[in-house]
């Protein structure tokens, strides 16, 4: 018996030294893998174009800095295009580290969860990715250069997402969200539009200087090392894009994405801009920032409307102003005025106001009453539940506060 | 073989048994009886002898009868011996043996002296505070050492004699009323089994002991320090000393044992506590970080963030070798290394640590052999496994055998292969106790001593992990 | 001396039972109950824990393991009758989680597709552990209880701050049919009480044991039905398409983060304690068809037990799907028969059996 024991574990050792020297039970070699770190799609031609951005790491001691390719690929439904990059690339692509989507201007119009859905249903990609809407040809955003990072995903990446405590001025999803919207009952969601601007021009200015080289996106199964000449270019996601089932309706402007952003989810660390608010018999403009941000959508649906109380309360502190005489420091943390509060309140009521109107025309459900109407008021569900957007009865609560 | 009353008888007989030069045959007179001095050259003190034996001999006056023949000589250890092998036997011990014409025995006196190593701090395990004495080779100097730690008529010491050639004296120490008596009964017996011809030191007698022949882990504790031996055994351990080695051997043995290292309990708790949790997480890297970061390479990408990803590509770009290879070589190569720096004369060995660490490491990473991060996490993982050196040679292996399955499973078939090992240590028993224990079973009271290391006044009873008698450590009261 | 204490009985229902709900379970529920699927799972863990009240209370003074008194109050035929049962049980038990962790192993672990040989071991663990007395279940319980517990509460807390909580109202919505559909097919991996009912005899019932152990329970059940409502706030409408909730879950947190996807510590603890959890019908198949069949050399009834699933695993695997539709379907009345009657039967026999000898002295 024992040494029947010590063959066997003899033959155990020799079998695993075997295996370990012969392997190949689906190991993967990790120079064969490009890091995907972004995906453009575009629709061409009756096909999906993707490109890839893929991380080449290329740092020296001197050079910490990485490089990028692009791969495109061409198919009938996404999975085939992302097939066709690998097949003809001799890479895999390795999707796990993509945290961007982006859509190209040319897939507005038809229903994107039928692209995005690949992604939710694979388990190559994590489905926590951002997705984004390019105001242009995906691939060309993908291409460019920006001064603000080599590869120009991570740029985008850090417009998308601000550290916490910062402008929260971006109103960001992912895949999961943005599916489970589609899914849920108002089938509506929205997503981020990258805007492409010079840097010299400054915000508001879109640049056109998409480069040449990478421009030629039709162009199948192209690599190109992206470093672009032209590194000035910007980019601006504070626009946001409106969907109802999974097309394109609507826009929300900058100003009501911050909105939407407040009573959606939290805008502390945000900044805003106080317009023409009175001082000392003069108009004078201000920047407030916002400490912190109470708010709730509460949806109550009766015999005849379906009430919409919006609450906001804003916490905020004056962080500049262009009044010569204000005298005060801005360090400290001063009482807002009562024309400012004013002011701001009136900014805020009109913002949300503006928010449900859209909200009614384009049929985007993007504050999610019905869901609301679903999970609260669920007796009520089905009398509302086809025409709750004209049987809206907002208020509207905002309360902007200083210290006092 | 009974002596008889005739010298030469005797005489011829021992002449015939002991053949060897180194030992001494003096003839000599006690009141004009013939008699015969016997005893090994390099064993004997000869002042001692020529005092207590030669001298008394000399001077006897009278008539030599049996019962003045014992009170004759000054020796506080003296004994009789009637049978011969008995006399050869304390012959070879180191005795000087005489016999006489005439009387039906002969007399053994306890005069041995040989050269000892001076009491010295154990190289395996230093302290910083706490007792710096370890045990030596000689048999009676650990016993002494034990004695003065534990002055108690309850210490006990049972002698036993194993190896046919080397005839060593095998000690087996407990403490009565603390230790069990079947324990005690069980390694007497287990010691009685062994036949061999000779015992050279302490390990040739725990591998007797062991109870699973074929397995890769301790199961019989060791120590070469009195203040960590007394305190196994006034917690109900069974020690065996070995003459000729330095090294006590306990049972039962558990895992837990290894991770405390004696100066957890001259420092602070909570100082005790933060670097048993080091040595235990120290462990970990060194068994699991090889492995896991091949297996990340080969099969799991997605478990590296991506900067570090980055990296590695970055360094292992032009490498020949694939990460598995990589790593097990320079694995191996570490091990030689290793290997090469213990056996090595001290100064050489400096010369190998300078050559292999930094001119083989950096060398091999310039050259584009090995990369970077697979240096450094073998060179982590070396110092790690040190920081438990008494299961070094045992995680050693272990880590091998992890980095195999790993490099050809991946994740799945490493937690596969942990999950064995948990399933064999927890069902591993020494001498009665669970090997992992006060872990599984789970031993709340025991852990005072184990998750973490609480203050001496909380170790109101001795562990209920072992099987030892008289449970209560501090007295009602005291505390 | 029994194999077990009550301690170990209790660290054994937190460590193991709840964690073979955290796979495709909650999707599968979800499918049918949809916001209601934590109402479906504690259905089926009250009809559980319904069951495991008289099989507590037949270990109270049970001196005979659950086989000899089997054999005391049926018969060495009716005993072995039953085994036969409990048998075909665990076999059909075994099937659906062994091809969800393949499926599981496979598809989030790995980056490429590996061959077999990867997922192999398991079989290797599940034959070891045959080897041994009950007491490893029970050392085992002692260490692991803490990991599920520090695994599951790793993973919920990075969940929760991605949890829209109110996705599970309005409850009932879904109605009573679709949340009875929903319990009706998880019975596969519910009916964990027949594992206790094996217990039965072999561990020392200490004082106030049974409330111990009812406790433990209810702990398990809630880490489940605490499971199954975060996985729902997380995913909501498209929860029943997350077949790998484990792995799902808590990654949204951890999007940002610089160390990467530091959840899979959390992750790695739930599956390294489910790979034991996996390796119990395996243990019990081969004491039932030990005992069913006198076998009396050691290595062949666990050789038996893990060929028959290797066979499936390695050859019917293009069946798993058919598998998983023909055990969610026809099979659940089986499992109640077994997991929940004829336990909550056998336990009363048992009672009465032992009351009456304690009677007769």
């Amino acid at each position: 018996m024992r040494l029947k024991r010590a063959k066997a574990m003899m033959i155990s050792v020799l079998l695993l030294f075997t295996f370990f020297f012969s392997n190949d039970f689906g190991l993967i070699d990790v120079e064969k893998t490009s890091i995907v770190t972004a995906i453009a799609i575009d629709y061409e031609n009756q096909k999906y174009l993707v490109t890839a951005q893929v991380a080449v790491p290329e740092a020296t001691d001197t050079n910490t800095e990485n490089q990028k390719a692009q791969l495109s690929g061409k198919g009938n439904t996404v999975g085939e295009a992302i097939k066709d990059l690998g097949d003809l690339s001799g890479w895999f692509p390795k999707l796990a580290f993509c945290n961007l989507i982006i859509l190209g201007n040319g897939l507005k119009d038809q229903n994107v969860v039928r692209i995005l859905d690949y992604f939710a249903k694979t388990l190559r990609l994590q489905d926590s990715a951002l997705v984004a809407l390019a105001d242009k040809n995906a691939k060309e955003i993908l291409s460019l250069s920006t001064p603000l990072d080599n590869i120009s995903s991570f740029a985008i990446q850090k417009i998308l997402f601000k550290a916490s405590g910062f402008d929260n001025d971006v109103a960001r999803t992912d895949i999961k969200t943005f599916c489970a919207g589609y899914y849920s009952p108002n089938s509506s969601g929205f997503m981020p539009i990258i805007k492409v601007i010079s840097a010299d021009s400054g915000s508001g200015n879109e640049g056109e200087k998409a480069d040449n080289s990478s421009s030629s996106s039709s162009q199948k199964n192209q690599t190109s090392q992206g470093s672009n000449s032209d590194s000035n270019n910007l980019f601006d996601a504070r626009t946001t894009a409106l969907f109802k089932d999974g097309k394109m309706v609507g826009e929300l402007s900058p100003d009501l994405t911050v909105a939407f952003n407040a009573i959606n989810t939290s805008i502390a660390g945000t900044s805003l801009a106080v317009k023409n608010v009175p001082y000392n018999d003069q108009e004078c403009n201000y920047l407030l920032t916002v400490l912190n941000d109470k708010n709730s959508i509460k949806v109550k649906a009766t015999e005849n409307d379906v009430e919409v109380n919006i609450s906001l309360s804003l916490f905020c502190k004056v962080s500049d102003v262009d009044a010569t005489d204000s005298g005060q420091s801005l360090s400290a943390n001063l009482p807002l005025s009562k024309p400012l509060i004013e002011k701001t309140k009136t900014m805020l009521v009109n913002n949300i106001t503006q928010l449900i109107n859209t909200s009614v025309q384009t049929g985007c459900d993007f504050l999610k009453i019905k869901e609301k109407l679903y999970r609260f008021n669920y007796s009520k569900y089905s009398l509302y539940k086809d025409n709750f957007l004209s049987k809206l009865k907002v208020k509207i609560d905002a309360d902007v506060r200083g210290q006092r | 073989m009974k002596l008889s009353k005739n010298l030469d008888e005797n005489f011829s007989l021992l002449k015939k048994a002991l053949v060897s030069d180194d030992i001494t045959f003096l003839d000599l007179e006690i009141a004009k009886s013939k008699g015969v001095l016997v005893f090994i050259n390099d064993l004997v003190n000869k002042d001692t002898l020529g005092e207590l034996v030669l001298r008394p001999a000399n001077s006897f006056k009278g008539k030599l009868s049996e019962k003045t023949f014992f009170s004759a000589f000054l020796s506080p250890e003296k004994k009789k011996i009637l049978n011969l092998g008995e006399l050869i036997s304390d012959l070879l011990l180191g005795n000087a043996i005489l016999i006489v014409d005439g009387i039906s025995f002969g007399l053994s006196f306890g005069l041995k002296h040989f050269e000892k190593r001076a009491i010295t701090e154990p190289p395996t395990s230093t302290v910083i505070k706490g007792p710096r004495e370890g045990f030596v080779e000689s048999l009676s100097v650990n016993v002494s050492m034990m004695r003065r730690k534990l002055k108690s008529t309850n210490l006990i010491f049972e002698n036993l004699t194993i190896g046919e050639y080397s005839a060593t004296t095998v000690s087996v120490c407990y403490i009565k009323g603390i230790a069990s008596k079947k324990l005690v009964e069980k390694v007497k017996e287990q010691i009685k089994k062994i036949k061999i011809d000779a015992v050279l030191d302490s390990s040739y007698i725990s591998k007797f002991l062991n109870q699973h022949r074929f397995s890769l882990f301790k199961q019989i504790g060791n120590t070469e320090k009195p203040d960590i031996l007394a305190g196994k055994i006034l917690e109900g351990r069974v020690a065996i000393f070995v003459d000729g080695s330095p090294i006590a051997l306990t049972v039962p043995y558990l895992l837990i044992e290894d991770f405390q290292s004696a100066s957890d309990y001259y420092n602070s708790s909570y100082s005790a506590t933060v670097s048993r949790y080091i040595r235990v997480i120290s462990v970990a890297l060194a068994l699991f970080l090889p492995a896991l970061f091949v297996s990340a390479e080969l099969f799991h990408l997605q478990l590296i963030p991506l900067s570090f990803l980055m990296t590695i590509v970055n360094s292992i770009k032009g490498i020949p070798l694939s990460p598995s290879y990589e790593m097990f070589f320079t694995l191996l190569i570490f091990e030689i290394l290793n290997e090469a720096s213990v056996r090595m004369p001290k100064y050489v060995g400096m010369v190998v640590s300078i050559v292999g660490g930094l001119v083989l490491g950096e060398t091999a990473v310039n050259a584009g052999i090995i990369s970077a991060p697979t240096l450094m996490i073998v060179a982590l993982s070396g110092i790690c496994l040190y920081t438990v050196p008494e299961l070094e040679q045992t995680f050693s292996i272990l880590r091998i055998v992890f980095l195999l399955i790993a490099g050809t499973l991946g994740i799945y078939g490493l937690m596969i292969a942990v999950a064995l090992l948990v399933v064999y240590l927890t069902s591993f028993e020494s001498y009665g106790s669970p090997l992992c224990a006060p872990f599984s079973p789970l031993i709340i009271e025991d852990n005072k001593d184990g998750l973490y290391k609480g203050f001496i006044q909380e170790f109101e009873f001795r562990p209920k992990s072992l099987n030892n008698k008289n449970k209560r450590r501090i007295k009602k009261g005291e505390l | 001396m029994k194999q077990l204490k009550t301690r170990q009985v209790c660290f054994f229902l937190i460590a193991f039972l709840p964690i073979t709900k955290f796979f495709s379970l909650p999707s599968i529920i979800a499918s049918h109950a949809n916001e209601d699927l934590w109402i479906s799972a504690l259905l089926c863990l009250v009809l559980d824990f319904i069951t495991l009240i008289p099989i507590v209370i037949a270990c109270r003074n049970a001196n005979k393991n659950f086989f000899e008194l089997l054999e005391d109050c049926l018969g060495r035929a009716g005993a072995k009758i039953v085994a036969v049962f409990y048998l075909i049980f665990f076999f059909v038990k075994t099937i659906l989680p062994i091809n969800e962790q393949k499926d599981y192993i496979e598809f989030t672990l790995y980056t490429l597709k590996p061959t077999v040989i990867y997922f192999l071991p398991l079989f290797l663990l599940a034959f070891y552990i045959c080897f041994k007395k009950l007491r490893v279940f029970g050392r085992l319980s002692d260490i692991f209880w803490m990991v599920t517990l520090n695994g599951f509460i790793a993973l919920i807390a990075l969940s929760i701050p991605n949890a829209d909580f109110s996705a599970v109202l309005p409850i009932g919505a879904r109605g009573f049919s679709n949340v009875i559909k929903g319990s009706f097919r998880a019975f596969n991996w519910f009916n964990d009480c027949v594992f206790i009912m094996f217990f039965i005899g072999n561990f020392d019932y200490d004082k106030k044991a049974g409330l111990k152990i009812f406790l433990s329970f209810a702990l398990g059940a809630v880490m489940v039905v605490v499971f199954m409502i975060t996985f729902y706030a997380i995913f909501s409408s498209i929860a029943f398409r997350q077949r790998f909730a484990l792995t799902e879950m808590s990654k949204y947190t951890t999007v940002i983060s610089n160390l990467g996807r530091f959840d899979y510590i959390g992750i790695f603890m739930i599956l390294f304690s489910n790979v034991f959890a996996l390796c119990l019908p395996f243990y019990f198949s081969s004491k039932l068809l030990k005992y069913i069949f006198n076998i009396n050399r050691l290595w062949v009834a666990p050789t038996i037990t893990v060929l028959s699933q290797l066979f499936i695993v390695l050859f019917l695997y293009e069946f798993s799907v058919t598998f998983e539709r023909v055990i969610t379907n026809y099979f659940s009345f089986y499992f109640i028969l077994l997991g929940n009657i004829l336990p909550i039967i056998l336990s009363i026999i048992f009672i009465r059996r032992t009351k009456y000898a304690i009677k007769k002295g």
